[in-house]
């Protein structure tokens, strides 16, 4: 009973990790039509800095702020740099993004060095519980507790607030949405910011969940997200939950019992949500 | 044009590491080449073609490490037909959506097959590989320079046939499903089977390119399998131009060539070099080298007559 309770509270804070990254991609993809390739590669330069920034400073919260500041000006950099020279260039703007991967994760080998870092755990959550004859991680609980609170603020913005209504014109008909008068351009800006912004958060918080961050982190993560997009379903907070738990508790789920498989879960549930229902779980059309 | 190129890359090389880099450059230049059949003329953006070309190598690969099986004439077809097969299945799941879904799901399953490979070790040789393949056996021995001339022979082949392929009723029609997938729809065709077939056919040439690759290489791991190899048949289309055919060849060349100069002053920073290239080409050379190529060429020729 306890192995039970271990392995779903793991698999929890594990999709919740998988859902705040996710939940960006998802969001950007709705919004704007484009993957973005970099994702991944977000959630490491999150990761990585802020464990920098915490190692240095000693605190694991200026850590955190660091990590979501620097997503947030890449995907900054990334929006106005380069994806904004390429309106209605879908496919230019993904490649684009995809050569940036290249130069972030080249840039990660020579500014940290080849070798994996270690992950940081704040004074306060450090420790763990007692569950049966187990221990576990107060962090991990900690994590499914913020995420799940994030989900909760994401899911209120998306249902109940004038922006999250935009935001959900700008996916349906932005065509129409702009003939009303609404200008998408901001809209798609701060969109794409805090989708990055989160993916930066996930890659600090999540650092303890996943063991660490090395340089693989970035394309690992990048995959990972493009499951719960199409798992999930694309551009909703309902989806991108749908989608990282599923995947993260049956990852987990499997990893104790058949440790072999762990990785093949992932695709497992990818080739059976693509058979019957192409669109995602809960996506829509 | 066409006859230019091929009597440019005839003549022997002298030096045997030329030769090896040309090798090279024909054989991902053949794997771009069809990459480019569907995703240039069939508007699919497929990233899994590295996957569908390791499913080959590893074919070849396994059945002489594995099993034995050397003769060339054997393994070959084995390779080809292994890399139709993978096509096939993988098509068939992706072919379900279009555009940005097509892509997603050709990543995944592209993924998936780097997680086979990196996982069945017993068959696959794991993370570290197949090693120790010999040049074809096909009833003479291989230098380096008949390896060469040997791939580009299979290689003008394969481009020939591709290019009638987009010449024909099949090819046109490939391009109307790009265009527009509901006239052509409407004119009365399968534009699914069209895409379909498309993919198998592109995914068998692909194959193609692996079984060269395992022999030029002599050694097959999941790195050429996976997301960075897709991403990089994709960014050779792309800067030699996609929809051109030859621009595949083109973004070959142009890359290992680049990569060999990068390389003289900073190995480890390839990559970055690699990024902001490809950024510079999707953002300034639009339309990719070949067409720039083609339209220069052009220039010079109206400009030679009154």
């Amino acid at each position: 009973m306890d192995v039970l309770a271990v392995v779903i509270l793991g698999g929890l804070s594990y999709g919740v990790v998988l859902f705040l990254v996710g939940m960006g991609l998802s969001l950007v993809l709705g919004l704007m039509g484009i993957v973005n390739a970099a994702h991944g590669v977000l959630f490491m330069a999150g990761a990585y800095f802020g464990l920098a920034v915490a190692k240095q400073t000693g605190h694991f919260w200026l850590g955190l702020a660091a990590a979501m500041a620097i997503g947030a000006l890449a995907g900054l950099v990334i929006e106005r740099g380069l994806l904004r020279r390429l309106y209605n260039h879908q496919l230019e703007q993904i490649l684009v993004t995809f050569g940036f991967m290249y130069i972030v994760t080249n840039l990660h080998l020579w500014i940290y060095g080849p070798r994996p870092k270690s992950a940081l755990v704040p004074q306060a959550l450090a420790g763990s519980i007692l569950i049966g004859q187990f221990t576990f991680p107060v962090y991990r609980i900690a994590v499914i507790f913020a995420g799940g609170l994030l989900c909760l603020v994401l899911w209120y913005l998306q249902e109940k607030t004038k922006v999250g209504a935009i935001i959900r014109a700008g996916m349906d008909d932005p065509q129409m949405a702009r003939g009303l008068g609404i200008n998408l351009t901001p809209v798609n800006v701060g969109a794409f910011c805090l989708g990055a912004g989160l993916a930066g958060f996930a890659g600090f918080a999540g650092a303890p969940v996943l063991g660490g961050a090395n340089l693989a982190t970035g394309t690992e993560m990048f995959f990972t997200a493009i499951a719960v997009c199409i798992v999930g379903g694309v551009g909703s907070v309902q989806g991108a939950l749908a989608g990282a738990l599923l995947i993260g508790v049956a990852t987990i789920f499997v990893g104790a019992y058949l440790p072999d498989m762990a990785t093949y879960v992932t695709y497992m549930l990818m080739v059976i949500v693509l058979l019957f229902r192409p669109a995602g779980l809960l996506g829509a059309k | 044009m066409l006859v230019l190129l091929f009597l440019a890359a005839l003549p022997a090389f002298a030096d045997t590491a030329t030769a090896s880099l040309m090798t090279k450059i024909l054989i991902f230049g053949l794997l771009a080449v069809s990459l480019d059949l569907v995703f240039g003329f069939g508007g699919l953006w497929s990233f899994c073609h590295a996957a569908i070309f390791g499913v080959a190598a590893y074919t070849t690969g396994i059945l002489i490490r594995q099993f034995g099986v050397t003769t060339f004439w054997l393994t070959a077809p084995a390779g080809i037909v292994a890399a139709g097969l993978a096509s096939a299945i993988i098509g068939f799941l992706a072919l379900r959506s279009s555009g940005i879904y097509f892509l997603l799901i050709t990543f995944a399953l592209g993924q998936l097959v780097y997680s086979v490979a990196y996982k069945w070790a017993p068959m696959t040789g794991g993370s570290d590989g197949l090693s120790g393949i010999p040049y074809p056996d096909v009833g003479f021995t291989l230098s380096t320079n008949g390896f060469y001339y040997f791939t580009l022979f299979i290689c003008a082949i394969c481009c020939y046939a591709m290019y009638r392929l987009t010449m024909s009723p099949f090819g046109q029609a490939l391009q109307g499903v790009r265009e527009s997938d509901v006239r052509m729809r409407v004119l009365g065709y399968n534009t699914w089977f069209c895409k379909y077939a498309a993919f198998i056919l592109s995914g068998m040439f692909s194959g193609v390119a692996g079984v060269l690759y395992v022999h030029f290489n002599g050694f097959i791991s999941p790195e050429s399998v996976g997301m960075a190899a897709s991403g990089l048949a994709t960014i050779m289309v792309i800067i030699g131009g996609a929809g051109t055919l030859w621009g595949g060849l083109v973004g070959s060349a142009v890359i290992f060539a680049l990569e060999y100069l990068v390389s003289i002053i900073t190995a480890e920073r390839w990559p970055m070099f690699l990024g902001g290239f490809f950024i510079a080409a999707v953002m300034l050379f639009r339309g990719g080298i070949f067409p720039y190529i083609e339209r220069l060429w052009k220039r010079i020729g109206a400009n030679g007559r009154p």
